[in-house]
């Protein structure tokens, strides 16, 4: 089993199990931004809060299935796992969650940075999704191309956080700002991840105090 | 101060909240409005389900609905939540 988490994820196996309840937090909070924002669009129809709604989404999603692939590892569907692991091969498997993630991750930044945009182009947004989905199935080493994706669209998106901060230079915009900073390291800590277990769990670390932030705002907005 | 879209959705419910039932004259001196910018507005909100409008004798008057209420409700939230996520 030892041989699989490394090679999936490169990270220390002590880290394993608690990257696993990480993620599930990650997920939880990202799926309660994704409801209040979904909440907003029904009650104003606004399109940016529909995208920001559907962007989480997707990452919540990547979250989930990363996520419940290592619980299935570790716990009661292990042999569903190992099943299917001899039909198909661990190679084949490995690349089939990997891009799994990759793609609802990828799509979920993409949308977010489609949002930040605020310009309405189905032709903009679906030729950025293709682009981004042709090159990560070219690509020789995906890892690398996922997390260089990840970050460049990170960049995008805090620089658009940033001008907002300095629009309005209040808590909770900070507090946002803060967050995309530190999602856009925690990202670029994870390229170095692929040859540098440690790096992996500096990754999950950054995200861990991105999501905090993300939660403090989130509920001092709910407190309104 | 230049409003924007949902400062100036709020002031239009908000007038319609306090009369229940208000003519559109009437909510474009309390809301401020031009007429264009009226007629635009009360077609969005009756698209969103946030107003009813009602056709009497005496012409147009508008009311909210459960939505328009809630809308009103939650306005402090929706302004924290588009503000910090930069959805305005």
């Amino acid at each position: 089993m030892g041989n699989i988490i490394i090679y999936m994820y490169s990270s220390p196996d002590w880290f394993f199990g608690y990257s696993i309840f990480m993620e599930l937090f990650f997920m939880l909070i990202i799926l309660a931004v994704s409801y209040y924002s979904l909440k907003v669009y029904k009650l104003t129809g606004q399109r940016q809060a529909k995208l920001f709604s559907l962007a989480f989404l997707f990452i919540a999603a990547a979250y989930l299935v990363q996520s419940l692939f290592s619980l299935s590892i570790i716990y009661s569907l292990n042999q569903v796992v190992s099943d299917a692991l001899r039909i198909i091969g661990v190679n084949t498997f490995n690349m089939t969650i990997f891009f799994l993630r990759s793609t609802f991750f990828l799509s979920g930044l993409v949308t977010l940075t489609y949002m930040t945009f605020k310009e309405s182009s189905k032709k903009a947004y679906s030729l950025i999704l293709i682009l981004v989905f042709f090159s990560m199935i070219l690509s020789w080493n995906r890892a690398y191309t996922f997390y260089l994706f990840s970050s460049i669209f990170l960049i995008y998106i805090a620089s658009y956080y940033l001008v907002n901060y300095l629009k309005k230079k209040r808590l909770n915009t900070l507090l946002v700002l803060i967050a995309f900073i530190f999602l856009l390291f925690g990202s670029i800590h994870f390229i170095f991840s692929v040859n540098h277990a440690l790096f992996y769990v500096i990754g999950h670390f950054l995200e861990l105090i991105a999501y905090i932030l993300i939660l403090i705002n989130l509920i001092l907005v709910i407190k309104k | 101060m230049k409003r924007d879209r949902l400062q100036v959705i709020h002031d239009i419910l908000k007038v319609i909240q306090d009369r229940r039932k208000i003519k559109p004259t009437h909510i474009m001196y309390k809301a401020n409005l031009s007429h264009q910018m009226l007629a635009e507005y009360l077609n969005e909100l009756m698209s969103k389900q946030l107003i009813n409008e009602i056709r009497g004798k005496k012409g147009k008057t508008y009311s909210l609905t459960e939505k328009g209420f809630d809308f009103l409700n939650k306005y402090k939230m929706i302004v924290e939540f588009t503000d910090s996520f930069g959805l305005d």
